[in-house]
């Protein structure tokens, strides 16, 4: 579901991009900034309500309403937040669990997408749909089988049962991505090199990886992102506090019939940070690999 | 280029660092004398029942020399979505806190997956401490039916729905707490007609189906409960009983007592609109009462029983279960009877919440003592008609809708009532009754 907006998002940026140069200078233009202003203010009222929020007291909160604004800056909800669930050891979970998938499931990715974009596979296209399926299949369908699993090979609560899960989930989504993209690589540098003498091992790292490079950093960073949202299987995988995820660690604030307000906006607010300052961190990067995705 | 040899640099750390993690796991559960007690619940450390229980733990470690206390604190979902599968590997805690009801502690009883409590329940006097209500959420028969059978849980705290008013508006508008039903109604009335909506109320979850099951309870005794939660008997959805619920409650809608506007609402909703002062009157559960104790400054409040009813919503909270893959059962009936014990119990109504075996004269605090005073009135006159939506799985969505239609006023009474009839007799035709 994730993959399918995501592709919807870049073939929306693209369309953007050929239309913005057409609009000229006319009054389409003022609409069109003006219609992202307000797509800008809808995509930025909850941040503002989460902020507001986490910097209330609960008595404020419990007086005026989630829309009031707070009398004073409250960092208490914050502060005992990190404490109760011992967040830096969930940030540092979450982290190796992201970054392991990520740079696997690419790896895992590059190699299928290899053999079946550019080496000749039989039935190549029904392996893909196939591999498309998989991806497609709910989470909760998955559960039970791989509980049973991870039970019987030992894996039940450790990082490790997340990490292969998501390596496999993420990696099937990158064959069906780069094996498409490496269908069009142009086959006369293939041809060069082997004319060379590089073999096919050769051929993959020294050349095929370092072109396609720009598609695989966005991959990462994607794959990255989306496993560090990930919620039911942590949940059902990880038991044991010391093993929990971010997200998962946000669910202990969600009672029977109580929830804390204040709190779980701290939280919130707490967990959407790290996701941000990645972005931030890897912004140019992405944009590059849409745009080369475009041009290409 | 710098770039992806940070991510490079990064990502060997962070798969270096996996692989330690991973192999850490296999150094506990020796033998030997250092044994440790693991300990699940999701309760807020402030809460009532945080509070007593983090003294049962250190009550546990003095008298257990050599045992630790490993406690974690779980998220109530992921206890809800995962305790079937964690109970079933070797992953189990030794004593958690777990949902009461057919279909979660019932559900995994028939499993087997919980072990049979009922030897140390009488040899350690549990069934004498709590009530026969309190206990209808402890037992499970065969079939993983509440109510009688063997014992799988211990409750430790109970609740009800009451009334919580708001004191200030109360004196404003020139209204006394009422002690019979037509008082009651008499206050709603005189705020309607001053033009305040005086009960504020979620449609959109539990609460509206909580007083619209009052309504009917106001006509009710045990039997027909009895018949109505644990299948003993038939239930007429026409009778006198839900007739009046369903009436009186669109009844109260079209009054002006309920709001047209809550039907969309959830219960923090409701409750944030009472604590804001904005309704003068909130009809739901004791779980709410620790924050409003906490949360509510600018104004007086108070708690009365819903009046006139002999039997009134409300049961044991939520129970202590044993795994039946712990290695620790001794230690874990250990710790649920010093939970259990009365200084423990006094704590936990002291601190606000509803104790099953306390003393009330070791209860300070005049608003603890109103609400465990107002509770031990309930169950003296066995008076715990347990929630609306237990019968049946998936009751919960259908009161939540024919209720819904009741506030929108889209559908008669009559209709609803037959809503409610048909998913409760599918039920009823499943368990062979």
């Amino acid at each position: 579901m994730t993959s399918l907006s995501l592709r919807r998002e870049t073939a929306q940026v693209r369309a953007a991009r050929r239309r913005a140069p057409a609009a000229g200078a006319g009054p389409g233009r003022w609409a069109v900034l003006a219609a992202l202003v307000v797509l800008a203010v809808v995509m930025l009222v909850p941040f503002a309500i989460v902020t507001l929020n986490a910097l209330k007291t609960p008595a404020e909160y419990a007086a005026n309403g989630p829309l009031a604004l707070p009398g004073g800056i409250y960092l208490d909800g914050l502060v005992e937040f990190w404490n109760r669930v011992d967040f830096g050891r969930k940030l540092l979970n979450s982290f190796l669990i992201s970054a392991s998938v990520a740079v696997l499931a690419v790896t895992l990715a590059v190699l299928n997408a290899y053999a079946l974009g550019i080496g000749r596979v039989r039935g190549r296209l029904w392996i893909l749909v196939l591999f498309l399926m998989a991806n497609t299949l709910p989470q909760e369908a998955l559960v039970y089988p791989l509980y049973y699993i991870a039970k019987e090979v030992g894996l039940y609560d450790s990082r490790m049962a997340v990490i292969l899960i998501f390596t496999v989930v993420q990696g099937a989504f990158g064959t069906y991505l780069l094996a498409a993209v490496l269908g069009d690589f142009p086959r006369e540098i293939i041809e060069a090199a082997a004319m060379d003498g590089a073999g096919r091992w050769r051929i993959l790292w020294r050349i095929v990886v370092p072109v396609s490079r720009p598609t695989l950093t966005v991959l990462a960073i994607f794959f990255f992102i989306w496993t560090w949202n990930e919620f039911f299987l942590p949940l059902v995988f990880l038991i044991s506090n010391d093993n929990q995820t971010v997200p998962v660690a946000l669910g202990v604030l969600q009672g029977d019939k109580m929830m804390d307000v204040t709190m779980s906006s701290a939280s919130a607010l707490l967990g959407i940070i790290p996701a941000v300052v990645f972005f931030l961190i890897f912004q140019r990067t992405l944009t590059r690999g849409v745009t080369v995705g475009a041009v290409k | 280029m710098s770039k992806i040899g940070i991510v490079a640099a990064v990502v060997a750390a962070a798969l270096a660092l996996a692989a330690c993690g991973s192999s850490d796991d296999a150094g506990g559960g020796g033998a030997g004398e250092a044994r440790t007690l693991k300990l699940w619940h999701y309760e807020n450390a402030t809460s009532a029942m945080g509070v007593a229980w983090s003294e049962a733990v250190k009550r546990f470690e003095a008298t257990h020399p050599g045992v630790k206390v490993k406690f974690e604190e779980k998220g109530f979902e992921q206890i809800q979505k995962t305790a079937g599968m964690v109970l079933g590997s070797d992953q189990a805690p030794d004593v958690m806190e777990y949902n009461k009801g057919n279909a979660t502690a019932g559900l995994l009883s028939k499993q087997g997956l919980l072990a049979d409590l009922s030897e140390e329940a009488a040899k350690r006097g549990w069934d004498k401490l709590l009530s026969p209500s309190l206990q209808a959420t402890a037992r499970y028969d065969e079939r993983g039916v509440m109510g009688s059978g063997r014992w799988f849980g211990v409750p430790n705290y109970a609740e009800y729905v009451m009334v919580y008013y708001n004191k200030d508006a109360f004196e404003k508008q020139g209204v006394k707490v009422p002690t019979t039903f037509e008082e009651f109604t008499g206050v709603l009335d005189a705020f309607a007609k001053a033009g305040v909506t005086p009960i504020t109320v979620a449609g959109a979850e539990y609460p509206a189906q909580q007083i619209m099951y009052q309504l009917a309870l106001s006509k009710a005794q045990r039997p027909w409960v009895d018949a109505f939660q644990r299948y003993q008997g038939k239930t007429d959805f026409h009778g006198p009983e839900f007739t009046y619920g369903a009436t009186t409650f669109a009844d109260w809608v079209k009054k002006g007592y309920i709001g047209k506007e809550s039907a969309g609402l959830k219960a923090e909703d409701m409750g944030v609109a009472f604590t804001s002062g904005k309704f003068p009157i909130m009809i739901s559960g004791s779980w709410w009462y620790g924050r409003m104790a906490t949360e509510i400054k600018d104004f007086e409040w108070g708690t009365f029983l819903w009046p006139g009813n002999q039997m009134s919503a409300g049961s044991s909270g939520n129970i202590w279960v044993v795994p039946e893959k712990s290695a620790n059962k001794d230690l874990a009936y250990d710790f649920i009877d010093i939970t259990m014990s009365k200084d423990i119990q006094n704590r936990l109504g002291n601190a606000g919440g509803i104790p099953v075996a306390a003393d009330v004269s070791a209860i300070t605090g005049e608003k603890n003592k109103e609400l465990i005073e107002n509770y031990n009135k309930l169950a003296a006159q066995d008076g715990l008609a347990f929630y609306p939506d237990w019968p049946a799985p998936g009751y919960y969505d259908v009161m939540v809708a024919g209720v819904q239609e009741l506030i929108n006023g889209t559908k008669a009474p009559d209709a609803v009532l037959d809503d409610f009839a048909a998913p409760y007799n599918d039920n009823l035709a499943d368990i062979g009754g």
